[in-house]
């Protein structure tokens, strides 16, 4: 083989090399395990913490209210759909208490009129003319909305 | 003498690194060949005993509350800016015009509020919108560093640590179902709320909706509530001429929906 195409060759061999070790060491160590990604990729996305525990968590310190609930027409809606938690799961809610005004705004987001809502099993009005601009929980408990307050 | 210790000394350094680039090589060759044997064992997205994750969004039921969006920024820190939305919910107007109004004010938090006059309304009905959760997903074809991907048990993640952030999945995505995050400054999406779906929790929107709406589960689970939903109702995918196999089945879809 003539010196030339030798190195040649030579060169084309050391520039492949240190082009698939730069490679390698760039590529993460799960990468390809599963296919095209890193695959402890999908560890990473199950990290953070719920912020929503479920009911069953709600219940062990407020069963009376969630008894309230289970019973009436509010029974198929879960209690952090109202009060939606502000802290992570692993704190106490006590800490930052998850409050709901009871306002017309917020019984409006289900009850207010919308032609998208007729006929879904979930009475509308108009507030206006129903109490004017009085709040919701003055009359009805939240809990058990047909339960009128005196 | 002299000259001669140099030449021998230059000679063996020749050798070793020959040696050494010849080694690299053929172990680089043969490391391909391992990882390719042992990709046939890992778990792919066909495998029996894995969930296969799916939605089903019942559109007659509903009533656009916008819970569920609320949720879903709670639960993954999407930042409240009424751009960024992993879920949203849109309400369609259809005039006595034929006219067709889409909104989504703010994603639909703080519930929907009609806009149009009761007068001028053929009919009205709210869409949740969601990653679909493509079996052929165009994002994870677009992703040039392999930063997005399909999951063994059928979600469509996002790996933050590889982004790159090119926006180019954010184009691909046939149902704007992505988007920028700003505070990460890689792409964002609904993860089904994997971290919740793999310790046996449902994701945060069919955890807070109302009038469940939102059905989730294995599709494999034959006995499964999503299963039955897809048997109960005539269901139908959004955008099925993309082929793109999604996922999240809808029951009451009209033709206005986009």
């Amino acid at each position: 083989m003539p010196k030339i195409i030798f190195r040649l060759f030579l060169s084309f061999v050391v520039f492949v090399s240190i082009f698939i070790l730069i490679q390698r060491y760039l590529t993460p160590n799960s990468f390809g395990e599963y296919g095209h990604y890193r695959a402890s990729a999908i560890d990473d996305n199950m990290l953070s913490v719920p912020f929503y525990k479920g009911e069953e968590e709600c219940a062990s310190c407020h069963q009376e209210v969630y008894d309230l609930k289970s019973a009436d027409i509010h029974s198929g809606i879960r209690c952090e759909s109202c009060h939606m938690p502000k802290i992570a799961a692993s704190k106490d809610c006590k800490i930052n208490p998850p409050k709901v005004e009871g306002s017309l705004n917020f019984c409006g987001q289900c009850h207010a009129i919308n032609a998208g809502r007729l006929k879904k099993g979930v009475p509308t009005l108009n507030f206006k003319d129903h109490k004017g601009d009085q709040n919701c929980i003055e009359c009805h408990n939240a809990h058990a909305p047909w339960e009128l307050k005196e | 003498m002299g000259t001669e210790r140099i030449v021998n000394k230059r000679r063996k350094f020749f050798q070793t690194s020959a040696a050494l680039l010849g080694g690299t090589l053929l172990y680089s060759i043969i490391k391909p060949f391992e990882a390719i044997a042992q990709t046939e064992e890992e778990p792919t997205i066909d495998d029996k005993n894995l969930p296969l994750w799916g939605m089903g969004v019942d559109i007659e039921s509903c009533i656009g509350c916008g819970k569920c969006a609320e949720a879903c920024k709670i639960e993954n820190k999407v930042p409240e800016e009424p751009f960024y939305f992993r879920t949203w919910v849109e309400q369609y107007t259809v005039k006595n015009d034929g006219e067709v109004k889409i909104e989504s004010p703010n994603g639909g938090i703080g519930g929907l509020k009609q806009s149009v006059p009761d007068e001028d309304i053929f009919k009205s009905f709210m869409v949740p919108k969601l990653c679909n959760h493509c079996t052929k997903a165009p994002c994870v074809q677009a992703c040039p560093v392999g930063a997005t991907f399909i999951s063994p048990d059928g979600v469509v993640l996002v790996d933050e640590t590889y982004c790159i952030g090119c926006s180019y999945c954010i184009q691909a995505c046939p149902y704007g179902a992505r988007f920028m995050n700003p505070v990460t400054k890689v792409a964002d999406k609904c993860t089904f709320c994997y971290h919740r779906i793999t310790k046996g929790l449902e994701p945060a929107c069919v955890e807070v909706c109302p009038t469940n709406a939102r059905v989730f589960g294995d599709l494999r689970d034959k006995k499964g509530d999503l299963v039955k939903f897809l048997q109960d109702n005539p269901t139908q995918v959004l955008k099925p001429h993309l082929n793109t196999h999604s996922r999240v089945f809808y029951n009451g879809l009209s033709s206005e929906v986009k």
